[in-house]
């Protein structure tokens, strides 16, 4: 049956069609209140026409993509129909008329609940799908453009008008009503059965023609006097009076005796007409007969057009291809004088410029093909079971490729995204398995979601943030309308004007649900990644963004944080000696201290210093790991700075961190990961850390409340220069069945005679007095237990003394001045083996 | 039109609910905006905060709050739309304005009510010239190009050698009159012999140069016609092998023939005199400006002549070895990637000097096959100025830039422009440039105290940015603002210029990114032939350090706890 399918010539209708216009661009020197510049109007349009992608209706086209071009050229694509009322041929019958006037009204009375207005409702607006429904199309350009004011021309076919529209001023928006009149002019040519209203008059007379309907005396109706205009009042009489009631309420002239496409959904004719299974057209369905639908048909439209995009689809290509986008060539239309004033005279209006609403389908064979032979149980990956029959399918060729170009692999990404769909209908009963495939990577179309999921967010969260106060003046306002204007601003969603109100009422709501904090500088940024994951869903940016402050910045944004990041910074110093004592030592030695250019790091998670490209794939990793991998991320940065650090004073490091330079980040990543699986989970304690409840599962190995980390102080931690670990970790690392090659070194500090008594297995003995404390460095003492250290290089090295004595510390320091990676210090000495009966009397060798 | 005044109203929104122990009823009443942009449900939460009322009326608050809103909604929009249907009907809205105007919206911006209107002459040979240039038609066009213009300007070659010698000629001719005076001439003679060495002059320049100018003439129309010519034939025989349309060039090469031997060793005016291909010092960095996403420029800095950049160096000898850079320039002349180039002038476009008349001969020392001649362009700015004046008397009111009542008085009664504004011509013909700025400055320039609000800054902002709107990615900037070198210009003067320059302009860029046109790829600094190599080095210096992109978050020191923005 696959191979059926797969033969099959891989050809599709075009499912969605591009339209292109321009927005006014500003002139002048103009700033707005706030005195930065403004906005260019095409972004407005941007930000704003981000809401119309989540309208769904059966009787509206969906929206799929806004896409913003050079010098404020905006680009939307829509789902599309080849078939519209204007290009419908044949005449459709009084019951078809009825039933397209009820699913229109539906499609305007939805868009009217998000306050959306059509405005341009004409005949090449209303197309029809295969079953022959009403699919309204373009409604969201008078919402999108802020009611026209965005953009230069006029929104509206001068035919279908309302007659107010034209004699209000400008800058009033227009109601819900003016599309009642649009349709009911259509019903009235389509029932007259005259094609087209007026259609020998010219624009001016047609106006004229519309405004003249409102001088119409109370008792001609409208309808009667078109009829009466057109000759057809025979056929005017022999309509059914359900219908011209129909008819006439739409064309009401007084707007208050007009209904509302909702209220007019309750019109008696909708009864009365037996409609709910009629078909509208009569027409001859040609694309119906051409047997079996393509596979791809299958996907939502959304994943469609990412497909269609990833297999290099371009819409602005496409358009300039079929003729929509044509371009003068631009040293034409060079002005003659730019004044002063910033006013510009002589420049030659670009004729192409004129808004020109032509449809232009976008072809999806090219995609088909692409696809081609992905067989169809691709398309229905089983997530919970396996099966005998159907094979799990050979992996896509892409799968071991580099992130960059697995994420730019049509037929990789369509499997990921077939298959995180699944994953997230199931979510949170899915949750691991989310997790387990997030691993690998995660599909860019859903990592708003995906991130979602891993973050644990699940409930009504919708109901939580609409409780939550946003509105409401507070002293941190300023702040936060301070810092919006310059968070990733060269990004097209956060920099618009939408994009700000959602940054400052995803801020507020933060704030107003974390008394206990204050807003920081930063906050912003942490803010900004999930606004722009989830723009069209503020309840979810904001339930995100408080999961993930606790699990990563838990205590981060209290009033006094310096307690909280000076311990992070200190373990943060800390790992770079563990793992890294050369650039440790550098480091420490010129005093470029974590305090000077990690705070911003970690303070945002990295969100300030990166682009969101790089954040996006940052975090999809960060997010898999626990509240100690961005110290991995920070070492890895500057592992990839190492040779320029090195070589390097104060002054130059300063500098050449004052503006991070590139980071290859996928290598960033993969090296923090690393980093993070072989380093003992205790050195990287931190009292300001948030428990988590383990679950019992995980609590199967009860220790002793001594063998576990505690708290140190700043100025303890700041004092030892290696981390400590704790006794449970050195038991696990010390368990022979685990590590049949010992991974770790035990180095006991104390005097001989206790470390005959009784030591940790394997371990040597070096006591602290054997070391020269009077040098100004203390070098590690000639003895062969030294050589033995040196011999082990490369294995954890663990310093034990008696109880909390300075003496590890000291001893561990010098190890690390020695350049020796992996260097720590057991927490609360050799004692804490003894709780378990640990130590065992050292074989005399 | 009316400014609306009630485009927003206030509405008071009373609920009204029992307590469920006595019979008593609570009330609260709230003004509310209609039409409403906010969030129904949040509201009703706010207000069960803010009335500290039972939450048990939550969906009966929601429900009536939305009713009201959305009754009182399309109330709002009824009366709006009712009143001006009875203004139309009394006669209040005249009809026919309001179709005027919205015929003229119609027309002027959509496509379907548009008047139809074909291609122009200069798109259509747009399009045929870039179709051909590039093709392999290329080489063989800018062959034509060239020994066009080695015509043209063998042609004023001649015409200043002609003037020359009669000037020397009438010169001694004059002397030997004075001489004489009083013996076998008069003062009258002298003056007569004057008037007529005068007409003499110009009868010759005129005679030269409608020479010339027919001669322009031709080779537009002949090169011209040659083009479309050859495009027909590309199009017929795409692959075929017959030889094409012979090139115009060998009416040229005979025209030319006798005069080129003379042209030796004079070397002409200084325009034609070959200046060789360096530019001395020059030196260049890619920067990337941005906090987050970081943009790539190139950016260079050079020590030469504005007019370098025009010139197109003709070796007389053969059309062969022209320069590359012409080949790029035709190359890009119609595509998005065009260049520019600021030159500084005085305000005065009825006469020329200094640069600005350099300029002029080195645009009229070769034909301009594209675009109308320089002298038609410049009378087409003078309308433009015209009105310009015009439109200043009647923003004066409104005038709040730092310029003096005086000054501007002065430069608005004699119609010229002034300082910051910039005229915009555009060349075909000229070496590495498409489009110059003329950009108006002042002696105000000279000193060494102008800052970032200065009219030149502001004029550079507006160049920047026009440039930014029509395609131009490579554009050069003289960096002292300045294209000599002067007496005030010391060692401080010029690192003070070129850092207010270089950090204006910098800004410029970063605030261009926002604009949504094309980026600046290659921004090029220029300054005056003949400056010391230590000024030169130390300007090149300056370049790496005000262009290197600081990060805007500020680092603490340790010590000190970083106290929050809130309070």
């Amino acid at each position: 049956m696959s191979k059926a399918s797969t033969m099959q010539k891989p050809s599709m209708e075009p499912r969605f069609a591009g339209i292109t216009f321009f927005a006014t661009s500003h002139v002048g020197d103009v700033c707005g209140t706030n005195g930065l510049p403004l906005t260019p109007n095409s972004i407005t349009i941007y930000g704003r026409s981000q809401i119309l992608r989540t309208f769904s209706h059966p009787n509206l086209c969906a929206y799929l993509d806004i896409i913003r071009g050079k010098h404020e050229r905006t680009m939307i694509v829509l789902e599309y129909y080849a078939l519209s009322l204007s290009s419908a041929q044949c005449s459709i019958s009084e019951q078809g008329i009825v039933k397209l006037c009820q699913q229109t009204l539906q499609a305007l009375a939805y868009i009217n609940t998000f306050g959306v207005v059509h405005r341009c409702l004409a005949p090449d607006n209303i197309l029809f799908d295969s079953k022959g429904n009403v699919k309204l199309f373009n409604y969201g350009l008078y919402y999108m453009t802020g009611q026209g004011g965005d953009v230069s021309f006029p929104i509206g076919n001068p035919r279908y008008t309302a007659p107010e529209v034209f004699l209000v001023d400008s800058q009033t928006v227009s109601g819900p009503k003016v599309d009642v009149w649009s349709l009911g002019i259509i019903l009235a040519e389509l029932a007259l059965g005259v094609g087209q209203l007026w259609p020998e008059l010219k624009l001016a007379q047609l106006m004229r023609k519309v405004l003249s309907l409102i001088h119409c005396n109370s008792d001609t109706s409208v309808l009667s006097r078109i009829a009466r205009e057109h000759s057809c009042w025979t056929k005017y009489e022999s309509l059914p009076k359900s219908l011209v009631a129909l008819i006439n309420s739409c064309l009401q002239l007084k707007p208050s005796d007009r209904p509302t496409p909702e209220e007019l959904l309750k019109h008696p004719a909708f009864l009365e007409h037996d409609i709910a299974n009629l078909e509208i057209h009569p027409f001859e369905r040609v694309e119906g007969v051409r047997g079996k639908e393509h596979a791809l048909s299958s996907l939502p439209l959304q994943e469609l057009f990412y497909l269609w995009r990833l297999a290099g689809g371009d819409v602005q290509a496409e358009l300039k291809k079929q003729g929509l986008i044509r371009t003068m060539p631009t040293i034409l239309s060079v002005p003659r004088l730019v004044l002063l004033e910033g006013n510009i005279l002589g420049k030659r209006r670009d004729q192409t410029s004129l808004l020109d609403l032509k449809i232009i389908p976008l072809s999806l064979d090219t995609l088909a093909l692409r696809l081609s032979n992905v067989p169809v149980s691709a398309y229905y990956p089983l997530i919970e079971t396996r099966s005998e029959i159907i094979q799990d399918d050979d992996e896509c060729d892409a799968a071991n490729l580099p992130l960059i170009i697995r994420e730019r692999d049509t037929e990789y990404q369509f499997r990921r995204i077939v298959l995180f769909r699944r994953l997230l209908e199931g979510y949170p009963y899915t949750r691991s398995a989310i997790i387990r495939e997030a691993r690998r990577d995660i599909p860019p179309l859903y990592r708003g979601a995906v991130w979602a999921a891993l973050l644990e967010v699940e409930g009504d969260i919708d109901a939580h943030f609409i409780e939550t106060d946003k509105e409401t003046p507070t002293h941190t306002d300023r702040q936060i309308e301070v810092d919006i204007p310059r968070c990733h601003q060269y990004d097209e969603l956060l920099s618009s004007r939408e994009g700000h109100r959602k940054f400052k009422r995803v801020l507020k709501a933060w704030v107003e649900t974390n008394p206990q904090y204050v807003y920081w500088q930063g906050l912003d940024s942490l803010c900004a990644p999930f606004i722009y994951l989830n723009f069209n869903n503020e309840a979810k940016a904001f339930a995100c963004l408080s999961a993930f402050i606790p699990k990563y910045l838990h205590r981060f944004f209290l009033k006094d944080n310096s307690a909280v990041i000076r311990e992070y910074l200190a373990k943060f110093t800390h790992i770079i000696a563990f793992h890294d004592p050369d650039l440790s030592n550098h480091l420490q030695e010129i005093g470029f201290i974590p305090d000077l250019f990690a705070i911003p790091w970690f303070l945002t998670m990295f969100s300030h210093v990166f682009p969101l490209p790089k954040i996006l794939h940052l975090w999809d990793q960060l997010l898999l790991g626990d509240a100690s991998f961005p110290l991995y991320v920070g070492l890895a940065i500057l592992q990839q700075h190492r040779d320029a650090l090195l070589s390097s004073g104060f002054n130059e490091c300063i500098l050449l961190f004052s503006d991070l330079p590139e980071v290859d980040i996928e290598r960033c990543l993969s090296d923090s990961v690393s980093l993070y699986c072989c380093t003992p989970r205790s050195t990287t304690y931190r009292q300001h850390e948030r428990v988590v409840v383990k679950t019992p599962s995980q609590k199967n190995r009860p220790h002793h409340p001594d063998l576990e980390m505690s708290a140190q102080t700043v100025a303890e931690l700041q004092a030892e220069s290696c981390p400590r670990i704790s006794g449970a970790d050195l038991l696990d690392l010390l368990d022979a069945v685990k590590f049949p090659r010992p991974k770790v070194l035990v180095i006991d500090v104390r005097g001989p005679e206790l470390y005959n008594i009784g030591s940790a297995p394997g371990s040597i003995n070096i006591p602290h007095t054997r070391f020269d404390w009077t040098a100004e460095i203390p070098q590690l003492p000639s003895c062969p237990e030294a050589n033995t250290l040196l011999q082990n290089r490369g294995k954890i090295l663990v310093v034990a003394g008696q109880g909390d004595s300075p003496q590890a510390a000291q001893v561990a320091q010098v190890l690390l001045r020695s350049g020796l990676p992996r260097v720590c210090i057991l927490h609360r000495g050799i004692d804490v083996l003894q709780l378990g009966n640990l130590l065992t009397k050292p074989s005399s060798t | 039109m009316t400014p609306t005044s009630e485009k927003v109203v206030e509405k008071k929104f009373m609920f009204e609910f029992p307590t469920l122990t006595t019979d008593d009823k609570h009330q609260f009443e709230v003004p509310i905006h209609i039409p409403f942009s906010g969030n129904i449900r949040e509201l009703a939460q706010r207000l069960i905060t803010l009335f500290k009322v039972p939450v048990y009326i939550e969906k009966d608050l929601e429900e009536k709050l939305k009713s009201f809103v959305d009754k009182e909604t399309l109330l709002f929009h009824d009366t709006v739309a009712e009143d001006a249907l009875k203004k139309a009907q009394n006669g209040e809205i005249d009809a026919e304005e309001v179709i005027k105007k919205f015929e003229r919206l119609f027309k002027e911006e959509t496509a379907e009510y548009a008047d139809p209107r074909g291609s122009t002459d200069e798109e259509l040979f747009a399009t045929v010239y870039h179709k051909l240039v590039h093709s392999p038609a290329l080489e063989g066009m800018l062959q034509v190009e060239h020994s066009y213009s080695i015509a043209v300007n063998e042609m004023t070659t001649q015409r200043d050698d002609e003037l020359a010698s009669l000037t020397e000629r009438q010169a001694k001719e004059m002397s030997d009159l004075v001489a004489g005076i009083g013996e076998f001439s008069t003062e009258a003679d002298v003056n007569l012999l004057a008037a007529r060495h005068c007409e003499d002059q110009n009868m010759i320049q005129a005679k030269i140069n409608s020479q010339i100018d027919s001669l322009q003439e031709t080779q537009r129309r002949e090169y011209r016609d040659w083009l479309m010519k050859l495009l027909e034939e590309q199009a017929e025989e795409a692959s075929s092998v017959t030889p094409p349309t012979p090139s115009p060039t060998h009416i040229v090469r005979h025209l030319s023939n006798d005069v080129s031997s003379k042209d030796k060793g004079k070397g002409g005016s200084d325009i034609s005199s070959d200046v060789g291909n360096n530019p001395g010092l020059e030196e260049s960095f890619t920067i990337h400006l941005g906090s987050q996403m970081k943009q790539m420029h190139n950016i260079r800095i050079m020590s030469a002549d504005v007019l370098h950049l025009c010139k197109t160096h003709l070796s007389s000898k053969g059309g062969m070895d022209m320069q590359p850079q012409r080949l790029q320039t035709a190359l890009a002349l119609y595509s998005n990637d065009l260049c520019g180039l600021v030159l500084l002038t005085d305000g005065l476009i009825s006469s020329f000097s200094g640069t600005t008349k350099d300029f002029i001969s080195v645009c009229q020392q070769s034909t301009e096959f594209h675009f109308p001649s320089i002298d038609d362009q410049l009378e087409k700015i003078r309308e433009g100025v015209k009105e310009t004046a015009a439109w200043r008397q009647e923003h004066w009111i409104a005038e709040n830039l730092s310029i003096s009542s005086q000054q501007w008085r002065r430069a608005s009664s004699s119609g010229a422009l002034r300082s910051g504004d910039v005229y915009v011509t555009r060349h075909s013909n000229l070496n590495e440039v498409h489009v110059v700025f003329h950009m108006v400055i002042d002696d105000s320039l000279r000193s060494s105290e102008i800052n970032s609000r200065h009219p030149a800054i502001l004029g550079l902002r507006n160049v920047l940015k026009t440039a930014c709107s029509n395609d131009i990615t490579t554009l050069t900037v003289p960096l002292l603002l300045a294209h000599h070198i002067t007496e005030e210009m010391t060692v401080a003067w010029c690192a003070k210029r070129a850092e207010l320059v270089l950090k204006c302009v910098k800004g410029f860029m970063i605030e261009m990114a926002s604009w949504g046109g094309s980026e600046l790829k290659n921004l090029q600094f220029v300054v005056p032939e003949g400056i010391s190599d230590e000024v030169f080095v130390s300007l090149a210096a300056m370049l790496p350090s005000v262009f290197r992109v600081s990060n805007p978050l500020v680092f603490k020191a340790s010590s000190t706890p970083i106290t929050p923005k809130t309070s």
